[in-house]
């Protein structure tokens, strides 16, 4: 059996017995009941699949599939980047209220416990922030613009464009790095391209000139075809004769005769030689 | 018998043939048998001038018994020994009897193959019978409808024209050539044989000569829309315009090196003289356009 057929079958066995995995079902009731817990969680889920998403964008080649990732992502960035004063207040919040039957897991809300908790949200909108969505360039102070930017915004290019001109200048030593990179292939292909076509045009011309060639010689073909045939017809039929005056050559005796004449004729010959010889 | 001298057999057979007292009626066959067979002695034996001499009355004798094929077989190589011995006149002489004897027959592309062997014979030194055998031989093929042999005979021609420097006669010739190319179809040999002309036209710097023939050809319709065409137009306005660096430039890429080289050797040599005469020329063209009296 072979690794991937074993990843399979485990693959398989635990889709099967997914609902006896304890710890994942414990897993997601703590989550479930803690409300910020819960909503952290989502964030994070969030958060990880635009991060996601910005990786598929990067490895993207067609330009409009990766325009419109980078807008979903950074829809989804305006959307969490809402959710996060929610967060706030919850991590604040001491959550009672259902820590009646799990007392252990909330009412014990610790310091220390507290200040991760904030500790975590104050992290989460730089995290948000450095989704890739297309637009931003190593862009560090973030927090203050979406502070100050209103939340009903339409957030066209969500990089601001006040940044624009402080990034200029770091844009453009890459791009022009680019930019003579592009070029230069472009003068390759152009070359390229060019002996092709300089190719193409003596296969072109050549093969005009076998057409006519070939155009001047059916003419002589049908002329050779019909020759031949003549030939042909000529051979049959000298063929034919020749057979008949074989046959009656040989359907006489005159062959028979023939050949014992000559036996007698060489016999008298060898005689002679020989008393000639003597 | 084929052991015996040649001189012998010849002997022999001009017996036969030469009416005497005794003999009223020439014997033709023998003769020519006899002939033949001294002929091929005599080559054999390298005495060119004798061979030919026996060739040629073989083929008389030929002529005599009414066979018009082997006659003109026979004249062809009574040709191609006088070639070797140098009597050019009679070369031609032989080759185009040898033509006419095939036609006899029926059969035009051996005459004019016959017509042609002689014009390439006689290139070197007699060019202007060459020339005139190859039309010959193109005619010949035309009015039998096999124009389409006859593009190799066109080509050799306007070599031959060229060398001789007589470019209004090759320039007619090419244009014949695109005739006979058009009535069997070849398009591509069409367009080169009228890109070839309007190049020869711009070689004698005879610009408006170049214009009329384009807009001649444009006429045909393939030639217009053809590369060859649009080379020749590029061409012609780069003359207008007297841009020396693009009509070098034009020479370079491909309709023109898929030409003859006799033809490629003249483009490459293009502008030929001053491209500001040819500017003073066209301002008058333009002032009679003016003028609408």
């Amino acid at each position: 059996m072979s690794v991937i057929d074993i990843l399979t079958r485990v693959d398989a066995i635990c889709k099967k017995y997914e609902k006896y995995d304890v710890e994942r079902l414990n897993g997601d009731n703590v989550a479930g009941d803690d409300a910020f817990a819960r909503l952290y969680a989502s964030v994070d889920l969030d958060v990880e699949s635009a991060l996601q998403k910005a990786e598929t964008a990067s490895q993207e080649k067609n330009r409009a599939a990766v325009v419109a990732l980078n807008a979903e992502i950074r829809r989804t960035k305006a959307r969490l980047l809402e959710e996060v004063p929610k967060l706030q207040r919850l991590a604040l919040k001491k959550n009672i209220a259902f820590c009646e039957i799990f007392l252990y897991q909330v009412k014990g809300l610790s310091k220390e416990e507290l200040s991760t908790r904030n500790d975590l949200v104050l992290a989460l909108p730089d995290r948000i922030q450095s989704i890739p969505d297309g637009s931003t360039n190593g862009a560090k102070a973030t927090g203050s613009w979406t502070a100050s930017a209103s939340r009903t915004e339409i957030r066209f290019d969500s990089t601001s464009d006040g940044r624009f001109e402080s990034e200029y200048f770091q844009q453009t030593e890459e791009s022009n790095q680019f930019r003579q990179e592009y070029e230069m292939r472009k003068m390759k292909q152009d070359q390229g391209l060019d002996i092709i076509s300089e190719g193409l045009d003596t296969l072109q011309n050549m093969a005009h000139d076998m057409n006519e060639e070939l155009d001047r010689q059916v003419p002589l073909m049908d002329e050779i075809d019909s020759k031949v045939d003549k030939a042909t017809s000529d051979l049959k039929n000298t063929n034919v004769r020749l057979k008949e005056t074989v046959n009656q050559l040989r359907s006489s005796r005159n062959f028979c005769i023939d050949i014992i004449l000559l036996c007698i004729i060489l016999g008298i010959a060898a005689y002679l030689y020989n008393v000639l010889k003597k | 018998m084929t052991t015996q001298d040649p001189g012998k057999l010849m002997a022999k057979a001009d017996k036969l043939t030469k009416l005497s007292f005794t003999r009223w009626n020439a014997d033709w066959k023998n003769a020519t048998a006899l002939y033949e067979q001294a002929a091929v002695g005599y080559r054999f034996k390298k005495e060119n001038e004798k061979a030919k001499e026996a060739f040629e009355k073989a083929s008389k004798g030929q002529e005599m018994i009414s066979s018009p094929w082997d006659a003109a077989k026979h004249m062809e190589s009574a040709a191609s020994l006088a070639k070797e011995l140098g009597h050019w006149n009679e070369v031609s002489d032989f080759y185009r009897k040898a033509s006419e004897l095939y036609r006899e027959c029926g059969r035009s592309q051996p005459a004019s193959d016959a017509l042609g062997k002689g014009a390439s014979a006689l290139e070197d030194t007699n060019p202007d019978e060459a020339v005139r055998l190859y039309i010959d031989a193109c005619e010949i093929l035309e009015e039998d409808g096999k124009e389409q042999m006859a593009f190799d005979l066109y080509r050799a021609a306007t070599s031959t024209y060229v060398k001789l420097e007589r470019y209004t006669d090759a320039a007619t010739l090419l244009l014949r050539w695109g005739v006979a190319a058009d009535k069997c179809n070849a398009v591509n040999s069409q367009c080169k044989a009228y890109l070839s002309a309007i190049i020869i036209y711009l070689y004698m710097h005879d610009f408006q000569q170049a214009q009329k023939c384009y807009n001649d050809c444009s006429q045909v319709g393939a030639f217009l829309s053809s590369d060859q065409g649009r080379c020749a137009r590029k061409l012609l306005s780069a003359y207008e315009e007297g841009d020396i660096e693009e009509i070098k430039r034009l020479a370079q890429p491909s309709p023109i090196t898929h030409l003859d080289h006799v033809i490629i050797k003249l483009a490459r040599k293009l502008p030929t003289g001053d491209l500001k005469e040819l500017e003073k020329e066209e301002d008058k063209e333009t002032l009679d356009e003016n003028d609408l009296t």
